[in-house]
Parts: C-alpha cells; structure tokens; sequence
C-alpha cells in the first residue's frame, strides 16, 4: 500500500460548511507567542491535520480550515497561545465523520 | 421549551447518550444536545466496545446488527521489531455466544443507531412530547446561580434544568468552565490516536482475517510500529474494512518531533501490517485526543452542585495492557449520573449532597475500582522500556528459537540471554516482570 500525504489523507475528510466563503474560526492562535518566546514551536508537528506550519523564515502559520477538531494543539501547547473551541455547527468549519 | 428539565445532557457521545436511554426509562424529561449533524458525526474512537453493558440497554441489540460491526472472538498482541512480529493469539468459539464481550464499532454509525434508540424509548415514556435529542446545536456555557449549574446557553438561547450531565468527551472545556478541572490540562497524560478506515471487498476481508459471519478480531501492536514514541498499534475488523491506526503519548510526541501521520505510514510499511491491509484502499483518515487512564488526569471532582461529568470528560478510560477501555466506561458512568439524576429528583435535592452519591456509584462499580486497581499497569505501559526494549527482545528470541540452522542448536535459556543482552538487561526486564505480575 502506497504512502499517503497528509494532502491526501485531508482529502478524504468530510468538512462542514466548505461552500461557505468565510467561515468563522473556532481555534485563536497567537502566532505572536509561536514566533517570539515558544522555544520547541510543537503544533508544527504534533497537529494530524497539519493545521500550523512554518514558512521559510521559520515563522509559525496557522490556519484552521482543515482541523479535525482532535483537540491535540489545546494540550500540547504549553505557552498559552492557542484558544480552543469548538466549531458553531452553523457558521464554524469542522468535520462530519462518515466512519469515525 | 420554556419549561425546566429535569436533566439537560451535554454530547451525544455513549455516555450522553446512555445516560438518555436511562432517563428516558425512568420517565424523566431531558434535553441532549448534540453539536454534530448526529450523534457520532464528532466521535472517533479505535474502535472497540468492550464488555456486555449494552444489552441491558438495549437487550437482543445483535438481533439488528445494524449498531456495531462485529464481535470480536479472536483477540491478538503483537510485539513488533524492524522486520519481525511474534504475537500472542487468542480465538475462542466461546466468544460467539451472546450478549457478546465486546464489539467492534464505527462511531458515526453505532452513535448514530444508539441515538434512535433513546428516541424509541423517548416515545414510549410517559412524556414522550416534553423529551428530546437536539443535534447540531453547540452548548457554549454552562449557567450558574449561586455556585450551582442550572442550565446551559446555545447562541443566544437558555435552556435549564434541576441537572446537567457533562458528556462532552476528552475535550472537556465546559468540565473546565465549571471549575472542576484546570483551565489547561498538560500533555503528560494525554495521548493523540491517529486513524484510517481501509476498505475491501468483504470476502477478502472474511477469508484474510478467517471470519466467519459477524465474527471480528482485535490486534493491538507494541514496539517498532510507533518509532520510538510511547504509544501502541491497532487493527481492528470492521465488515468490509479496518480501523488500523496509532496512539501517541502526547509528551512524547512533543518531545520527539516526528509527525503522527508520517509515524502512521511507517507502521503501515511493517511487513506484518503490509501483509494484512493489502489492496485496500483507505476511506477516511481521522485522528483524536485520548486519555491514556492516568487517574492523576481526571477533574478534581466529578459532581458539583447541580452537575455531574460523565465519560471521556472525566477521563474515565483505561489500558492496561489486556484492553483499551473508554466507551464501556462511558456507557457505566452515564448510566450511573442518570440513576443519581433519578435519586435527586425523588429528594428534590440537586446539591452536591445528592449528586456525591454519583461519585459513590462510580466508586462502588468496576470502573473506578479498575481505574484504581491497575494504575501500576497504566504507569508501567507507558515506560520506554515497553516500547524500546521489550518488543526487540521477543522479536529477536523469535528469530533465534524459530529459525532452523544446519548446525547445533543452543538451549532456549541461552537464547533469550542472548535476545535480552542485546536488546536490553536482565536487571531491566526482572524488574519490569515482577511490576508487571504485581500490577496485573
């Protein structure tokens, strides 16, 4: 079985509310503390959806569009920065499993 | 709605909705409310249901076979290095006799199915028009009067009720809200499970896994699969796929740097793991906080004046090597809160007073004595020389005591000194034995 990429893997979640132009975001990151005092920059890596990454000066991005809402930023951030809540099923982006 | 329930039930999870089903056949009225389209469309879970609490639920629930995707007879654990597994394998017919033990379950359907159950017994209640399930709505906050929870707000509207039922699962913000659990809980005790659903013909699947009708088998994996992160492997059998996935200590993950996807296509690529998803082709990809059973992690207090947490929300799951239990423990604890909501509304007392009795129950049930029980075994599964050392050491016995050689064959004691030498010591291991048989 071939090697699949997290592009690939997101392909295949079911996403509420993806026609809607502007969804309102359920997760705050305060990049300001990722890219100053955050001494290990952990979402860029523990998140399975890939949610943050780092550009090519090495500064932290979040975007919340593809979250699987596993809540695995809210624990493994230990600086403060991330404000977790969970999608408004109306207005919110978010999943709809179909297996689960 | 104007009306006060006498219950509102947070999450539509199987502690929520479990609780439901409880009240439901006491006559009581309640409002669950569901943030998913339906109960399930936010869960993810490995995915089995262990033990036989859900046929007195729902008695002859296998008469359906619409819920769950299989029982499971045939249970395996796999010590895994580089290129070898040895596993220990159990199969017994006498699993086939129900109520079954456990149950392999995809939540977006079991959840969904167990929901139309509590509408059924909604429907037969005495108030079968001032009860209801209420999905696709987000509970925002929890209202207090005087220290006590006495509803909640969605948006702009308030519900109340004599009793709230938290089950919101392991991201327990409202647990938080509260006040029983800390604004931030820290990683040590958390874990990331990462998942995908491989589908395939399901005469492939039956003839690959020699299942016969709804027959299932659970394999859980230790060792080379994770890449060094504390954690474990699973395969569960569906009907026509497998829920093959990873969980991850999060501090470990943290720590380490790897990407829980990346770590999922390795333990994919082990020849073991290879063999057996073979030409399927993956449905969903999912992952999710878990809670690793580490009773150091669960909220101050499971009760306060007018609420009660039941579930993930409480933390309430345990491995301790024999089982991954979570939603047993769910349907337990929500069944246990909705018999203490039953007690409170005889007294007409929803202070903490009555709701400790909740606390009690729990105590008082296999859960928290369990919990309690095998603490030693959860702390013990969780050091590296579970993972890093352990494994390699079986895996390498196994190539030395199963390998044939044209030449003379060393005693197996001789054997396995050799293994342990490499791989770890007998100092380490005799330890980790005599742990291990004291915590078991």
């Amino acid at each position: 079985m071939e090697k699949l990429s997290i592009a690939e893997r997101l392909g295949k979640v079911s996403y509420l509310n993806q026609t809607k132009t502007e969804a309102k975001p359920h997760i705050i990151v305060d990049t300001d503390i990722c890219n100053s005092t955050c001494p290990h920059h952990c979402t860029t890596y523990v998140c399975p959806a890939n949610c943050y990454t780092k550009d090519e000066n090495g500064k932290v991005h979040f975007q919340f569009e593809d979250c699987i809402e596993c809540g695995t930023c809210m624990f493994a951030c230990d600086q403060g920065a991330v404000d977790w809540n969970y999608p408004d099923p109306e207005i919110g982006r978010g999943v709809k499993w179909n297996f689960g | 709605m104007d009306e006060k329930f006498d219950c509102i039930i947070v999450g539509g999870g199987i502690a929520g909705l479990s609780a439901a089903l409880t009240l439901a056949k006491n006559d009581m009225k309640f409002l669950l409310i569901e943030r998913g389209e339906y109960s399930g469309a936010k869960n993810v879970s490995g995915g089995v249901l262990w033990g036989s609490k859900l046929s007195e639920l729902v008695p002859n629930y296998w008469e359906e076979a619409e819920g769950f995707e299989r029982f499971i007879n045939h249970r395996r654990l796999t010590f895994m290095d580089q290129d070898s597994s040895f596993s220990i394998d159990f199969k017994s017919e006498s699993f086939n006799e129900t109520p079954y033990k456990g149950i392999v379950v995809l939540r977006a359907k079991f959840d969904n199915w167990l929901s139309g159950k509590v509408d059924e017994a909604i429907a037969e209640s005495k108030y079968p028009d001032e009860s209801f399930i209420a999905p696709n709505i987000l509970v925002e906050e929890v209202l207090m009067e005087n220290g006590a929870a006495v509803g909640i707000r969605a948006g702009e509207e308030k519900f109340y009720a004599d009793t709230i039922i938290i089950a919101e699962g392991v991201n327990n913000l409202l647990t938080r809200q509260v006040g029983l659990q800390d604004s931030y809980v820290p990683a040590d005790y958390v874990a990331t499970g990462v998942k995908e659903i491989i589908r395939f013909d399901q005469k492939v699947l039956e003839d690959r896994f020699q299942l016969d009708g709804l027959s299932g088998m659970s394999n859980e994996f230790i060792g080379w699969g994770t890449q060094g992160e504390e954690g474990g492997g699973f395969l569960y059998t569906n009907k026509d796929t497998l829920s093959v996935g990873l969980v991850l200590g999060m501090k470990d993950l943290r720590e380490k740097g790897k990407k829980p996807y990346d770590i999922l296509n390795e333990f994919k690529q082990h020849p073991t793991v290879r063999d057996m998803i073979k030409g399927g082709e993956v449905v969903e990809y999912s992952g999710h906080v878990v809670s690793t059973g580490d009773i150091r992690a669960m909220p101050k207090e499971i009760y306060a004046d007018g609420v009660m947490i039941a579930g993930e929300a409480a933390n309430l799951l345990m491995n301790s090597g024999k089982a991954i239990q979570g939603m047993d423990y769910a349907m337990e604890s929500g069944v246990l809160a909705a018999e203490t909501v039953i007690e409170a509304k005889e007294k007409k007392d929803f202070s903490k007073n009555t709701l400790k009795a909740y606390r009690h129950r729990l105590e008082d049930s296999y859960v928290l004595k369990d919990m309690k029980n095998f603490q030693n075994a959860v702390q013990l599964l969780h050091k590296p020389e579970m993972h890093e050392q352990v494994p390699y050491v079986v895996c390498d016995f196994g190539k030395q005591f199963f390998s044939v050689k044209n030449e003379p064959t060393p005693k197996t004691t001789k054997m396995l000194l050799k293994s342990v030498k490499k791989h770890s010591s007998l100092w380490t291991l005799l330890k980790i034995g005599i742990k291990g048989a004291r915590a078991l």
